[in-house]
């Protein structure tokens, strides 16, 4: 008789799993590295062309990108599983808590490479300096909108019905991410706040997500 | 005859909510000074005021109602879940609704777009969401286990929408009473407003009671108790005539 694998074991699996599954699909790099270039560029001229309104709404620009982004990415969270129909099967061999965190983890890859492209080319084309607290509110943000987008991907992934309700779910709820991404992006704004609100929420998010994400597994 | 419990409960509510919103609408009306700065639309705060608190306190019933249905998985708590997200969202309407009557005399404009403002109309859509989501699917237990799931992440919003006042103040003013340093306030104005606020929480309360019968009659419905089996009819076989 085999011993059981451990949590972390798992999550690693899962983890590999998801990046073998995207490197052949490039699922989530197709869905969202288009939509973010086109977002800025469009965003560009919607804002522009004075320098100093592109400077004021860079940050803006960058978090709103991201935020958005989350929606079509939430679908991809068990798309695969759910196409395949082994959905079932994988719940069933993994424990809750590392089938969410190797989830987590893919999902927030996947943001925090759209956070780089949106921040990267906002930088270049709007003219702007990537500040260090910026960094710190893209890691942090990226990972409570990563939370809140595997913790909803799975509730779209039981209820076919209503895809559109994934975005009244999920961009309200990531609100506190794109404030305070936006705050920390722009120069001159004070950062222990924003930096503050951002970790709280980051914590806040992740928590009542691992909390509720069982619930979730159980249709 | 006796009364049952409930409906005696349910007529000392509806005695005292009429009670205290009579005493509310006479101190607001008549007792309580015209705000020398903001003139008669400050009166509006009456009512603001109490529906903004009493939406976070349904905000807050729904967070424990929902713990305790994942808990305990009984329908009865996810019922109150509802009940309390549908009356909160009535209320964060209503009071954003006032908010924007009262803005524009003030301060001249329908909306502004202060931190609390956008986080009250986004904590709206939060909840909004939560109701939403227990029509995904057919399966009643499944819809409640989701909308329990929304309405534990979406209140982590909840506290950052007052805290937004103290961290964020712009144009907003900052909290009146539930704040660690409060505004002076003339104690015939603080006297309408507790009193306000103690009618709608027990107007809310009423409402409450009175949707909950309403959702436990609907789950009836949609699980009757297994009706009885049908009596078969007795077979009668008649012998085939032969031409």
């Amino acid at each position: 008789m085999s011993a059981p694998v451990p949590l972390l074991a798992q999550a690693a699996a899962v983890l590999r799993r998801e990046i073998a599954v995207e490197r052949a699909g490039r699922e989530a790099l197709v869905t969202t590295a288009p939509f973010v270039a086109a977002f800025v560029v469009l965003a560009g001229l919607a804002f522009g062309p004075a320098p100093q309104q592109l400077a004021v709404a860079a940050g803006g620009t960058t978090w709103l990108a991201v935020l958005v982004a989350t929606v079509p990415l939430a679908r991809t969270v068990a798309g695969t599983e759910r196409a395949e129909d082994s959905w079932d099967l994988l719940r069933g061999l993994v424990a809750p808590g590392a089938l969410f965190a190797g989830k987590l983890l893919a999902t927030w890859g996947a943001l925090l490479l759209t956070a780089a492209l949106a921040g990267g080319l906002v930088a270049v084309l709007f003219d702007v300096p990537v500040l260090p607290q910026a960094i710190y509110g893209g890691v942090l943000g990226t990972l409570a909108l990563a939370a809140l987008t595997t913790g909803f991907g799975v509730l779209v992934a039981t209820g076919s019905r209503r895809r559109g309700l994934m975005a009244a779910l999920l961009l309200p709820a990531g609100l506190p991410a794109l404030l305070a991404g936006t705050q920390l992006s722009t120069p001159g704004v004070a950062v222990l706040p924003w930096a503050l609100l951002v970790t709280v929420y980051a914590t806040a998010v992740l928590v009542a997500a691992w909390a509720v994400f069982p619930v979730l597994l159980e249709e | 005859m006796r009364t049952h419990p409930s409906r005696t409960a349910d007529r000392l509510l509806v005695v005292a909510a009429a009670g205290t919103g009579l005493a509310a609408a006479v101190l607001a009306l008549l007792v309580a000074p015209t705000d020398a700065v903001q003139g008669q639309p400050q009166r509006l705060m009456y009512v603001h005021v109490p529906a903004a608190w009493l939406a976070y306190l349904c905000f807050a019933v729904v967070l424990l109602a929902s713990i305790a249905y994942l808990l305990r998985r009984d329908l009865r708590w996810d019922r109150v879940a509802q009940a309390a997200a549908e009356l909160g969202v009535g209320m964060t309407a209503l009071a954003i609704a006032l908010g924007s009557v009262w803005g524009r005399p003030v301060w001249g404009v329908w909306w502004v777009w202060d931190p609390r403002l956008v986080t009250t109309a986004v904590l709206l859509l939060v909840y909004l969401g939560h109701l939403s989501v227990r029509g995904l699917g057919d399966d009643r237990a499944a819809g409640a286990r989701r909308a329990a799931a929304v309405g534990i992440i979406g209140f982590v919003n909840v506290p950052i929408v007052h805290f937004s006042v103290v961290w964020w103040r712009t144009l907003h003013q900052p909290a009146s009473v539930l704040s660690p340093d409060p505004a002076p306030m003339d104690p015939r104005m603080a006297a309408a407003l507790g009193v306000a606020v103690l009618a709608f929480t027990l107007a809310g309360a009423l409402v409450v009671r009175r949707r909950l019968r309403v959702l436990a009659a609907l789950d009836a419905d949609h699980h009757p108790f297994p009706a009885p089996p049908v009596a078969a009819e007795p077979l009668v076989v008649l012998p085939r005539s032969r031409p």
